[in-house]
């Protein structure tokens, strides 16, 4: 059997890993435009000096050998060819395969605001590239404007701020990090971030840039008027799938490749997985989960993904760690909202008739695991009589004869024992 | 592989195990008179809930073996050994995340209480032939089972 993977990314490197687990000797070859596998999720951490590029990876040394795995590396596909069943890259070369997985993942969006997509100084980070540059530029600037002030965007303030750059944060939300906090969690690390010089602005949208002769953003004008100086723009809102190579195929594609629970898309024998794929949040752990289950249907034994679940992000700044899942910000009465809050440790639960939609934890995210599978899978908790925030998996517990955890069937509205 | 069996119901919750689990974890020693349970650094990987019902359930690591914190490890700290069966936890690969904590079904992991920076993960007392929270165990509502993978 012949395995081709489009991509050494959380997706595309699991799908290897796992395919190599599940048949010995097929031959499996991943062709990515990265030379190097590393963890974008840490990318922040090499602009902030605290990684080098060696410990960004996040496979064991000597992975491609030790799995026997072909890497074609600095090659993107421009083209695939179903009925020869072959890919075409961009150095003109082809390559044949019996399954072909896509996990090329997605790049990183400029908005269409003035000037912002010609500025030379203006970055997104998505890849070590990028990360790179920024790293470089950072050395001799003063001020950054960052434009998104999503897990991306703080991540990236955060480093360059801890590298002596004056940082300000434009989000238009109604506060930072408004996909997963709420006003009061989001404020704890505007706090933290305003002390150490940070200026944040919120509501509000990047008018235009204004370049100096030499093409580079000296100010970031907002719709309200204000002037942000800088030597430097970071860009962190939104992505794109990065599947131009299928046209002509019959895969589908809106807004990213759709597939079923298989990762199969409309093509026979072409799969796909991670952030390329539709309709759900680009997070590692469904990557990773995506490139598994398709490696299993690529090689021949069934599994399909069992929760497509991507509405959870855990997050530190500051020391301050913070997990949110599902929507908290549910405004609507028929909701009930519960709050615990010492001023320091906050959490915060919001259900429905016994279903949990929404949480916050900050501070205090011991055990946390749990609300997120009761969450994702509308587990019901109207029957445990307890403190909400004391649920915890005792209160499922169930341990198999293999020593295994399972959750206790809990039917809505009855008391099962 | 091997794994540490929970009978719920011999369980009084006198927290031996958490016991056993922060002796054997004592950076100052491994014997239960050098345990200081004022030094904060001392916490143990285990921990024992009370469900709704005022029963006790002992939580301590499965090593499962469809990890959901291996799965979403973005650094490559947590992984699954394939031979022991051990899920395995590095804290020098760690990058704090927390993502293995937002993702373990069971409620088994948190950071450590100090700096918010390291898993308290069960790493089955690595070198030990009883690991010692099933050793501090003095019901028997832990013992060890030899399990097919």
């Amino acid at each position: 059997m012949k395995y081709l993977i489009l991509g050494a990314s959380a997706a595309g490197i699991n799908a290897a890993k796992t395919l190599r687990k599940l048949d010995k000797d097929g031959s499996i070859t991943i062709i990515s435009i990265d030379d190097k596998v590393y963890s974008r999720c840490m990318l922040h951490l090499y602009i902030g000096k605290k990684r080098s590029i060696d410990r960004l990876s996040f496979v064991e040394e000597y992975f491609f050998e030790k799995n026997n795995i072909n890497w074609i590396k600095g090659r993107r596909a421009t083209k695939i060819e179903p009925e020869k069943k072959r890919v075409v890259l961009d150095d003109g070369s082809s390559h044949e395969y019996d399954k072909l997985l896509i996990a090329t993942g997605s790049s990183a969006v400029v908005p269409p605001v003035e000037n912002l997509r010609e500025g030379k100084n203006v970055f997104t980070l998505r890849n070590l590239e990028d990360a790179i540059a920024i790293d470089k530029l950072a050395d001799g600037s003063e001020r950054a404007v960052i434009i998104g002030g999503g897990l991306i965007g703080i991540d990236v303030a955060v480093e360059l701020m801890d590298r002596g750059l004056k940082v300000d944060i434009v989000e238009m939300g109604p506060n930072i990090l408004p996909m997963q906090l709420d006003k009061r969690s989001a404020n704890v690390y505007e706090r933290e971030l305003k002390k150490r010089g940070a200026g944040i602005f919120t509501n509000v949208l990047a008018q235009k840039g204004v370049l100096d002769s030499n093409g580079n953003i000296v100010e970031v004008v907002l719709k309200d008027g204000t002037s942000l100086s800088a030597d430097m723009v970071i860009v962190a809102a939104g992505v794109r799938a990065n599947a131009d190579f299928i046209e002509g195929t019959n895969i589908k594609f809106d807004r990213g490749i759709v597939v079923n629970e298989r990762c199969e898309t409309d093509e026979e024998d072409i799969y796909a997985a991670g952030d390329v794929c539709a309709n759900k949040p680009g997070i590692w752990p469904l990557a990773v989960e995506e490139g598994i289950t398709a490696a299993y249907n690529m090689a021949g034994l069934e599994r399909k993904i069992e929760n497509s679940f991507g509405f959870k992000n855990s997050m530190s700044f500051y020391g301050i760690p913070t997990i949110s899942i599902g929507n908290p910000n549910i405004d609507d009465e028929d909701y009930q909202i519960d709050i615990y809050d010492d001023g320091k440790v906050y959490k915060k639960v919001v259900h429905k008739d016994g279903i949990i939609y929404g949480a916050i934890f900050q501070r205090d995210i011991s055990y946390a695991g749990v609300f997120t599978k009761i969450i994702a899978e509308k587990i019901p908790i109207d029957t445990i009589d307890k403190n909400i925030f004391k649920i915890g998996y005792g209160d499922f517990f169930n341990i198999n004869s293999k020593g295994e955890f399972e959750f206790t069937k809990r039917e809505y509205g009855l008391k099962i024992i | 592989m091997r794994r540490i069996m929970i009978d719920r119901y011999k369980c009084e919750a006198c927290l031996g195990c958490v016991l056993g689990c922060m002796v054997e974890h004592n950076k100052k020693g491994k014997s239960i008179y050098d345990l200081d349970l004022e030094d904060m650094a001392n916490e143990s990987r285990n921990h024992v809930e009370v469900d709704y019902e005022n029963r006790p359930a002992p939580i301590i690591c499965r090593h499962c073996e469809d990890p959901e914190c291996v799965t979403t490890c973005m650094s490559g700290a947590m992984t699954k050994n394939e031979e022991t069966g051990l899920v395995e936890y590095d804290k020098d690969k760690c990058a704090s995340c927390f993502m293995c904590v937002m993702s373990c079904p069971y409620g088994v992991l948190k950071a450590d209480r100090i700096n918010n920076e390291v898993i308290m993960k069960c790493d089955m007392c690595s070198n030990r032939e009883v690991p010692r929270c099933v050793e501090f165990c003095p019901t028997r509502a832990l013992y060890m089972v030899e399990v097919a993978r």
